[in-house]
């Protein structure tokens, strides 16, 4: 396969709770490849969110490297990290996290205010056809607290993709969902993922980790297991 | 455009009440600050026009212990050994233009069943024009008149819209502590001079028949004097103070008289407007820092609740500085939407209230700035603190709250 798009080489964390360090992640060695669907499997408490906010910039490693397209990410400011967190990652949450007082049309645009050049004439109708793709067309001007949970999630998917990430990043996507949302969602990762994105998708839900290509499994900060679909 | 601005600013006014909770304070603080502001302008000119009718060439010699305090000349003390002769005897003084003994009470004026309680002032020909006063109606006093006691009458403006109306009172006889007068003449609009008294709510009559018939007195309460060159009033003083001693048989210990200059009365009256504007200018912007706080607060517990909004703003990009100047930015608006609403209200305010306190209208353009100018310096202010919490927000809080 292709170029490694992320390279973790002894990923460790430790919390400080109190006066007792707390280690979560106890040595984390990963490559994901260019046009991968990895999914990290854990139980809760076993270091799987920690390890996506570390490969999503919104965390740093305590010890470790981190190679995001052969850039060594985890020597950059918190600057700088914005800058990539916008250039490259696209997020999506178990609790999808639209901004409440805006409408659909509004959060999918919301990552362009933060991109150095601003916004351009199409991004509106890059937006707009974005939405219409994931079947959202007659509901742009709609606020979050008027579309179901899967219409949600699907407004927070085309926001994650309005910038053309290289990376997304999937925290139990479906967590928050019915069955039949959860199906389209994963439905919709798969296509974005046959277009050649890579995503990292974290899950407790073995159903929802068989729509991966490679799953890992992490316990007790550690990895334990991987196999591939 | 705009939607850059919508994505930065909509949640304003996502939480309308809290937005309205958080402009009341600012509104009253601007609104007070902008009223008191304009009363002190207003004040200062007040003074200034109140001034005009006491010029800086009049001396006023008042029987007894006068203080100038707030303004006016409180008579502490009245003594009843100023007399009409000590006026005459005042005339000889060089460089003095015009001199009128005064005397002045309380009067019931009546005229075909109006009756009205007014101030009555005895003056001779010359008190008109060293009080610069101009009559709408009629004439002066002829000296002949103050000589031969002749009840005579000037109505002040209020009095003679008040018992004549619109019609011409010249000619007519009107009753004065049951006394005939004849009208002569009418004063034209004063207002309030600088002893606060209103010059529009009196008559005037010789001050020979009010001390003899209406008061039945043999002194005077002041003499009113007017020099020809104001550069030599403290000399003129000076020489009124050695005469009036020496006849009054007086030193400086006992004395029975003051002198009173438009000098003093500025100074005193200056004095107390700055004192009472600076007061208020100081409670007014303690109003606006109380309002200040009062955004403050509300936009802390706008950031906590917003933490989430803040976190996917920096998941997808946002640096500390953009959402440093995000929150700063909607406090400057929050208080800006205050103090123009605050602003608004307070030249309303102005407008209604200037003439309910009798003082002049102006349209407070100075205090709009300064307001306005201190509203976004308090803006600012305001929002530094919850400004730096939102910008400090950690990101991660989206991947473990749900």
């Amino acid at each position: 396969m292709g170029d490694k798009i992320v390279i973790l080489e002894d990923i460790q964390k430790t919390y400080q709770i109190g006066k007792v360090p707390y280690q979560v992640l106890k040595g984390i060695d990963l490559k994901v490849e260019q046009g991968e669907f990895l999914v990290i499997m854990g139980t809760s408490g076993s270091g799987k969110t920690t390890l996506l906010n570390i490969i999503g910039l919104l965390d740093k490693p305590t010890s470790g490297r981190y190679f995001l397209e052969g850039e060594e990410v985890s020597k950059f400011d918190s600057k700088k990290l914005a800058y990539i967190r916008n250039k490259k990652l696209g997020f999506i949450f178990q609790a999808f996290h639209l901004v409440p007082w805006a409408t659909a049309l509004e959060n999918v645009l919301l990552p362009l205010l933060y991109r150095p050049d601003g916004f351009s004439k199409n991004d509106e109708k890059r937006a707009i056809s974005l939405l219409e793709r994931l079947g959202l067309g007659e509901r742009i001007h709609a606020k979050p607290k008027e579309l179901s949970g899967g219409q949600q999630q699907r407004v927070a998917i085309a926001r994650a993709l309005i910038t053309s990430p290289k990376l997304l990043l999937a925290d139990e996507p479906t967590g928050n969902l019915d069955s039949s949302s959860s199906k389209e969602v994963m439905k919709i990762f798969k296509e974005l993922n046959a277009e050649g994105l890579t995503i990292i998708m974290v899950t407790h839900d073995p159903e929802i980790a068989k729509n991966g290509k490679r799953i890992k499994v992490i316990e007790d900060g550690i990895f334990v297991d991987e196999k591939q679909i | 455009m705009m939607l850059k601005y919508r994505l930065l600013w909509g949640g304003l006014f996502y939480k309308k009440l809290r937005l309205v909770l958080s402009v009341i304070g600012i509104i009253i603080g601007v609104s007070s600050l902008l009223l008191m502001n304009a009363f002190g302008e207003a004040a200062k000119i007040r003074t200034l026009k109140e001034i005009e009718t006491f010029g800086p060439e009049v001396l006023m010699v008042v029987a007894g212990n006068v203080r100038v305090s707030a303004g006016r000349a409180i008579q502490t003390e009245i003594t009843t050994t100023l007399k009409p002769e000590d006026a005459e005897a005042l005339q000889k003084i060089g460089g003095i233009r015009f001199i009128s003994p005064y005397f002045t009470g309380d009067a019931i004026v009546r005229f075909a069943g109006n009756t009205l309680s007014t101030i009555l002032n005895g003056v001779n020909e010359e008190y008109l024009i060293l009080r610069k006063f101009s009559l709408e109606e009629g004439r002066n006093f002829l000296k002949d008149e103050i000589l031969s006691y002749k009840k005579v009458v000037i109505l002040g403006n209020k009095v003679k819209a008040q018992l004549f109306g619109k019609e011409n009172p010249v000619g007519q006889t009107i009753l004065i502590n049951k006394l005939p007068f004849k009208v002569i003449g009418v004063l034209s609009p004063i207002g309030i001079d600088a002893s606060n008294a209103d010059q529009d709510d009196q008559v005037l009559i010789p001050y020979t028949i009010a001390i003899s018939a209406v008061y039945n007195v043999d002194y005077i309460r002041g003499i009113f004097i007017s020099v020809e060159d104001p550069s030599n009033l403290h000399f003129i003083e000076k020489q009124i103070d050695s005469i009036l001693s020496k006849r009054h048989k007086v030193t400086e210990k006992n004395k029975d008289f003051t002198i009173v200059k438009a000098e003093d009365i500025l100074q005193a009256k200056t004095q107390t407007t700055n004192l009472f504007s600076s007061l208020v200018k100081s409670i007014s912007v303690l109003c606006l820092v109380v309002g200040a706080l009062g955004v403050t607060a509300i936009m802390t517990l706008a950031v906590n609740e917003r933490k989430k909004e803040i976190g996917i703003r920096k998941a997808i990009g946002a640096k500390e500085r953009d959402i440093l100047l995000q929150f700063l930015i909607e406090s400057v608006i929050i208080t800006l939407l205050g103090g123009i609403i605050g602003v608004v209200l307070g030249v309303v305010l102005t407008l209604i209230l200037l003439p309910l306190f009798n003082y002049p209208l102006i349209f407070p353009v100075i205090p709009i700035l300064t307001s306005t100018g201190l509203t976004i310096i308090f803006g600012i202010f305001a929002g530094v603190y919850p400004s730096y919490k939102a910008s400090k927000v950690d990101p991660i809080v989206l991947l473990r709250s749900f």
